[in-house]
């Protein structure tokens, strides 16, 4: 049967044709591409190379962004994509926004004109991949204290530290990487290839099992001074791209949640328990009418998001609740789906202990849920509680 | 050289089709695709323009919601589109049909037309060698593959036997069978470039079309009828009756 | 009321469908003529009980099919009010010609007939099932099978015609069908073997049918997981392929959940399991208890009767 996702109350009707050609044409891609493999994509740990050059050719990578050969789509588009691609799977969604928000972005606002000219045309196409190192491994919550460093060294920066559980890291041409330069958080554009620069594959996951994780290692690490974005200084910068990858975790969440519910709802129809369908039984139905409201819920929270993205209206707490409630509910639904399921749900031939694994991830990066609600927090009394200090 | 490629949306073959009032209820299908049969002429019709040129303009004959389509045409890279308006299209009778579409071929100035061998949701397989009739055009049917072969066309069509490579002139009509390539997809750009190609909407008049009368009204739509309980046989002696009832029966075999 | 009949045929030879459009045209209350395209299957067409006149046209245009040029030669040999050919690919086409040559409606691949002419056929892949009138004249196609064969022991005269027309298709190369098998996901028929098959060798009994009926064969997953020598591929399921043919016929499949999400909207289903218990008879339209053993040999007999 065709996926019909889920949209009770008819947000389709809201989008442009133009939005709406792009979500199908990511859906039809998701069906043909990825669920007949995504399985054995898990069961090998790899991220298939073919999957980035279709998402090239397609043309959705760096979706919102304009000029250098990028899309210049709306972020109502981009949130499609990114709910489409996470109906297949987050491992597939994680990739897109890695490369989209967290690599392009950064060289496409704080990078210099040679600096765009040279990289984003071959981003946007998936010929090169990149990755964003932020995360160090005693430092994730709590960047800010990073210990990466960088120093002058009059005609190149020397690059030393580590970073941690960093997307595409290890299949990545190119790394933006946060690295203190006197003390200050400053942006630097590391290259496959550069001496002192590794990136080895972390393995032994459980969740996100089709996309790659790294480490990026940077052992005197060499770069040339052209390398350096020259138009931020701080937290801002990373947290500026952390908003767009946010953003897009609260679409892509709505689709995996409607993977899981439809499949719940495929299969208490068909599973036959005390000579009748389990979806006839009001436990199961008051499930399956949860699972509904919650996703109505979740999309048009995202909608709305993604209505004020493009207006220019919003701040960076709209996208933290939007992260922390989708992805906490869509968590919740994948729990609840593989509980329909009885037994069979924990068998590959259903994609909801999948969603499930992959959620966990989603749940923990790009924010916590827990910052997230830190986040509301200082929002709500103006005292932050991130730490001791005042 | 130009080139239209006529297509039709119907219900996506997935869709469940409801049927009340003694009619089939449209408003409850789920989703609406371009037959699939035409999709290969549309490709198809693509490969013949990047290979020799010319425009190639999607015709589609129905009611508003089928403009969609046509837009989903030229993301992948038709040129100009052409929508003749008609509320219900199941109303008009096979010759009205065609003489529509003849029309507006006629009216694109195309003389090589791709199209679809039955649409999806009739069955039929009417329109290609009608509208081939009234353009004073050669019919080819079947039709997997066509390719240029200096002033004529070369087209690869199933046969009884096998398949054959035939060759035609324009004015001609290819009426596709599963095409032997894969369908492209949209990518971004061209529905990006897809959003400044407007249809051109014509209504059936405009082209001097009478619809007035048709000669075949439809009287009512049924489910089909219920599948009898299934039926459990013992023993291999039993096959024999069952081939006899999927003959017979089931009239699958 | 003058039905012209096109006469279907299959080699040299006459369709036995042809008898089922005479058939059809008197209860309908026509006089049937057949027309004989390139003069085959003139003799046996006359023989067909309820014909009136056999009309053989012969012409070089019947060397090459080319619908344009063999409804014109046909078309203006008789008239008739309603013309009728079988729903096949060719009588479609030359039906749809002539219709169109005439200035007159055609309906397509009619299951039920009715004088009226009610004419009954299914729609949206028999989801749905329409009754039309039309009026004559008129051509109308009819499904195989659908209709009674007029019987045998008809005597009509046969005269023949030489018309022709210009061909505008030339053949420039017949290339032999190709003996490579259906993909499950494309396939109108398929056969599938489950791990009840025993050893993936015992797949041949399953290609062999696969080959008198057109059809494809795929398997379950148990099937595919348990022997390497049965790919992916073939897989129907949950994580293969989901199919919706006129006919699956499961062989050795027990029936497990998974398999039944990716056949069960199958218009048919035949199941052939040693188990009675086997939860796949729950969803058969034709269940048989019996072991692969013993019933491929006879479903391949059968098969081949007909």
């Amino acid at each position: 049967m065709a996926y019909e996702a889920l949209d009770f109350y008819d947000i389709d009707s809201l989008l442009t044709d133009e939005e709406r050609m792009v979500r199908d044409m990511v859906r039809d891609w998701v069906d043909e591409k990825i669920l007949p493999n995504i399985e054995k994509a898990c069961h090998d740990g790899v991220f298939p190379d073919e999957w980035r050059v279709d998402l090239g050719e397609m043309g959705i990578l760096g979706a919102p962004l304009e000029g250098y050969g990028c899309p210049g789509l709306s972020y109502i588009a981009y949130g499609l994509i990114c709910q489409e691609l996470e109906r297949g799977d987050s491992g597939v969604r994680s990739f897109a926004s890695v490369q989209g928000s967290l690599a392009m972005y950064p060289i496409w606002d704080f990078g210099s004109e040679e600096q765009k000219n040279h990289y984003l045309p071959k981003m946007t196409t998936g010929e090169w991949i990149g990755c964003f190192g932020l995360t160090e491994p005693d430092y994730g919550s709590n960047p800010g204290d990073m210990i990466t460093r960088a120093e002058d060294k009059g005609d190149h920066y020397l690059l030393n530290g580590a970073k941690m559980w960093i997307t595409n890291g290890t299949i990545a041409d190119l790394a933006v990487v946060w690295a203190k330069l006197d003390g200050v958080i400053r942006g630097f554009i590391v290259e496959k290839g550069d001496p002192g620069f590794t990136a080895p594959e972390m393995t032994g996951k459980h969740s996100l099992k089709a996309s790659v994780t790294s480490e990026l290692v940077f052992q005197d690490c060499k770069i040339p001074k052209d390398r350096i974005l020259p138009h931020v200084k701080g937290l801002k910068g990373p947290f500026s791209c952390l908003n767009n990858a946010r953003y897009g975790i609260s679409w892509g969440a709505v689709g995996a949640a409607q993977s899981c519910f439809s499949s719940a709802r495929e299969y208490a129809l068909s599973r036959i328990q005390f000579d009748h369908p389990i979806a006839s039984f009001q436990l199961v139905q008051n499930k399956l009418a949860w699972m509904l409201r919650e996703i109505t819920k979740a999309q048009l929270l995202a909608y709305h998001l993604g209505k004020k993205k493009d207006e220019g209206t919003w701040i960076p707490e709209h996208i933290s609740l939007a992260k922390m409630n989708n992805v906490d509910i869509a968590l919740e639904i994948a729990r609840m789906a593989r509980d329909i399921h009885g037994a069979n749900g924990i068998l590959d031939e259903y994609p909801v202990m999948r969603h499930m694994a992959n959620l966990e991830s989603v749940k923990t990066y790009e924010g916590t849920h827990d910052i997230h609600n830190l986040i509301l927090g200082r929002h709500i009394t103006g005292i932050q509680a991130f730490t001791r200090e005042s | 050289m130009g080139i239209a490629v006529l297509l039709k949306q119907v219900p996506d073959t997935t869709a469940k089709i409801s049927v009340s009032e003694g009619r089939v209820d449209e408003s409850t299908v789920s989703k609406w695709s371009m037959s699939p049969y035409d999709e290969y002429a549309l490709e198809s019709a693509l490969q013949l323009k990047e290979s020799g040129g010319g425009d190639l303009v999607a015709i589609t004959c129905g009611p508003a919601r089928v403009v969609k389509m046509l837009t989903d045409a030229a993301a992948v890279g038709a040129d100009s589109l052409l929508h003749i308006l008609v509320e219900d299209l199941s109303a008009l009778d096979s010759t009205q049909v065609q003489t529509i579409l003849a029309a507006a071929v006629a009216h694109s100035g195309s003389d090589i037309v791709f199209c679809g061998k039955q649409a999806a949701d009739t069955n039929a397989g009417s329109t290609g060698p009608g509208v081939a009739h009234l353009i004073d055009a050669s019919c080819v049917t079947m039709v997997s593959e066509v390719t240029p072969d200096g002033s004529s066309l070369m087209a690869m069509r199933s046969s009884p036997n096998g398949n054959e490579r035939v060759a035609v002139s324009a004015p001609c009509v290819f009426a596709f069978d599963k095409g032997i390539t894969e369908l492209r997809r949209p990518n971004v750009r061209g529905i990006m470039m897809a959003k400044k190609k407007v249809a051109e909407t014509l209504g059936p008049a405009d082209l001097g079309v009478d619809i007035s009368t048709s000669s075949v009204s439809i009287d009512g739509h049924t489910p089909p009828p219920q599948k009898p309980p299934g039926q459990k046989f013992e023993g291999a002696d039993s096959v024999a009756a069952v081939v006899g009832k999927l003959r017979d029966e089931a009239n699958v075999i | 009321m003058d039905v012209t009949v096109i006469a279907e045929t299959s080699g040299d030879g006459l369709h036995p469908v042809t008898a089922q459009l005479v058939g059809a045209a008197a209860s309908i209350g026509g006089t049937p003529t057949v027309l004989c395209a390139g003069g085959t299957g003139a003799a046996e067409a006359a023989s067909i009980s309820g014909v009136v006149k056999v009309i053989s046209v012969v012409g070089d245009c019947f060397e090459t099919f080319d619908s344009g040029a063999w409804a014109k030669a046909l078309n203006s040999v008789t008239g008739g009010d309603v013309i009728i050919a079988a729903a096949s690919p060719s009588g479609r086409e030359i039906a749809a010609t002539m219709a169109a040559i005439r200035g007159i409606p055609i309906v397509q691949d009619a299951t039920d007939l009715t004088p009226g002419i009610s004419v009954t056929r299914p729609i949206y892949s028999g989801k749905a099932i329409e009754t039309s009138t039309v009026t004559t004249p008129c051509a109308i196609t009819l499904r195989a099978n659908a209709f009674d064969s007029a019987g045998e022991g008809g005597s009509a005269e046969v005269s023949t015609v030489n018309q022709s027309a210009d061909v505008a298709v030339a053949v420039k190369e017949a290339i032999a069908k190709a003996s490579e098998r259906l993909d499950v996901a494309e396939a109108d028929i398929i056969i599938s073997g489950g791990r009840g098959m025993g050893d993936p060798v015992n797949f041949s009994h399953l290609n062999e049918i696969a080959d008198m009926i057109g059809a494809a064969v795929g398997a379950s997953r148990a099937a595919v997981d348990t022997w390497e020598e049965i790919p992916h591929g073939m897989q129907v399921g949950q994580t293969g392929k989901t199919v919706t043919p006129s006919l699956y016929i499961a062989v050795g499949i027990s029936g497990a959940i998974q398999h039944l999400a990716g056949m069960r909207t199958s218009k048919y289903i035949v199941a052939i399991n040693k188990d009675p218990d086997a939860p796949i008879f729950g969803v058969a339209d034709y269940g048989i208890v019996a072991t692969w053993e013993a019933a491929l040999p006879a479903l391949k007999e059968e098969l081949g009767k007909l």
